[in-house]
């Protein structure tokens, strides 16, 4: 069966009218994933753009047709630990899913999560990493690329400015801690994104089992909405965000392009780059080469 | 306090919480079905969930859609386009 047919087939657990901005691709994230799940899901969305805009309920009033949990920015994996823990006692199977952002993900939830995946909870985790703390007007995070533009990282009139750091490597962080499954997803490449799912369903039988989307973020980074997919696109064909997985420590790359495109052709994409220089362009062209070629080398092994 | 459901948390037993995200839109996909060669990748890539498959084809609801072009944007064939609204929602 092919992914439309499958989709095609399930039911949308979300509730119909959420207030995701226009053509936000978390939105169609979150959709997809929890399709994929089913109704044997429980899930929680720590606060961030998809807590915000109403999945998580309002009132006496649920945003899902399956239990949604609303926890703390920092102590998503630890909650859903329990939670799973008690489902396991009471033998029913049931898909714990954390859908937490890049913040409660790489910078406040990271020692909870990182204890869940060395204790072996077996949790699905989804990060949807739209590079900053979106829902409150896009701060900088860990996973903020280097030179964004960010509410607080200004940039100067003469076009100084931007974050200082390159970002954290976080799929990589969650692959070293050995879980039995970790990939980096695109909502560009549904397909792929549906079966490294239902790998991720297989896996969470025997431990955490982590995925990372990336998701540019339409109105915090400055792109048209017509765009949402084409720039996910563009991230992954100029290898900026490569799409691979790690199944029981073996690395596999699942996009791989014979030429990827320069990673200008990406940031041309968008206002939060506008500031860049050559010099700062080709700093970053360094930076996704270095990770680049490190994946090769892991995929080699 | 006494609550208005009988669950701690709200598991839409209640009724789910919907917004009219349809009042938002613009601009509407219009889908030209001589030119749609049923690839799917509009119902792939709606955010919304609002274009439906059914036996013979795809077929786009507007009750929730937010127009935002991205089935415009990413059909092969350009067989949908985008019309402006032409009555805004006023309702209030």
């Amino acid at each position: 069966m092919n992914t439309v047919d499958k989709l095609a087939s399930l039911k949308d657990m979300i509730s119909p009218g959420i207030s995701a901005c226009t053509g936000c691709n978390v939105e169609l994230t979150l959709r997809t994933c929890m399709k994929v799940l089913g109704p044997d899901t429980i899930y929680a969305v720590p606060p961030g753009c998809m807590g915000g805009v109403g999945v998580v309920g309002w009132d006496t009033q649920s945003g899902s047709h399956i239990p949604v949990f609303f926890p703390l920015l920092d102590n998503v994996a630890s909650m859903l630990a329990g939670i799973k823990l008690h489902y396991e006692r009471i033998g029913r199977k049931v898909n714990v899913v954390a859908f937490a952002g890049d913040g409660a993900t790489t910078d406040a939830g990271m020692q909870c999560l990182s204890g869940a995946a060395e204790r072996g909870d077996k949790l699905i985790y989804i990060c949807y990493d739209n590079e900053g703390y979106m829902n409150t007007g896009y701060q900088r995070s860990s996973a903020t690329t280097k030179y964004s533009w960010t509410s607080t990282t200004p940039v100067s009139d003469a076009g100084s400015g931007g974050k200082r750091q390159h970002r954290k490597d976080f799929p990589m962080i969650m692959a070293m801690h050995d879980i039995p499954y970790m990939a980096t997803c695109s909502p560009a490449f549904i397909p792929d994104m549906v079966a490294k799912l239902e790998k991720a369903m297989e896996a969470s039988e025997r431990g955490l089992a982590y995925l990372h989307v990336h998701n540019p973020c339409l109105t915090g980074w400055g792109i048209r909405p017509e765009l949402s997919i084409e720039v996910s696109r563009l991230a992954v064909e100029t290898n900026f965000f490569p799409l691979y997985e790690v199944i029981d420590g073996t690395f596999v790359i699942n996009k791989e392009y014979k030429e990827a495109k320069p990673v200008e052709e990406y940031i041309k994409q968008m206002k939060k780059f506008r500031h860049l220089s050559a010099e700062e362009i080709a700093d970053i062209q360094g930076f996704v080469d270095q990770k680049w070629n490190r994946l090769k080398q892991l995929a080699a092994l | 306090m006494e609550l208005k459901s009988k669950y701690i948390v709200p598991v839409g037993a209640d009724g789910i919480h919907i917004l009219n995200t349809g009042d938002w839109r613009t601009q509407r996909p219009v889908l030209d079905e001589t030119k749609c060669i049923r690839c799917g990748r509009c119902f792939l890539y709606c955010p919304v969930n609002s274009i439906r498959k059914t036996e013979k084809a795809f077929v786009i609801s507007y009750d929730y859609c937010k127009g935002c072009g991205i089935c415009a944007h990413e059909c092969p064939k350009e067989a949908i386009e985008m019309v402006a609204e032409e009555e805004k929602a006023c309702r209030n």
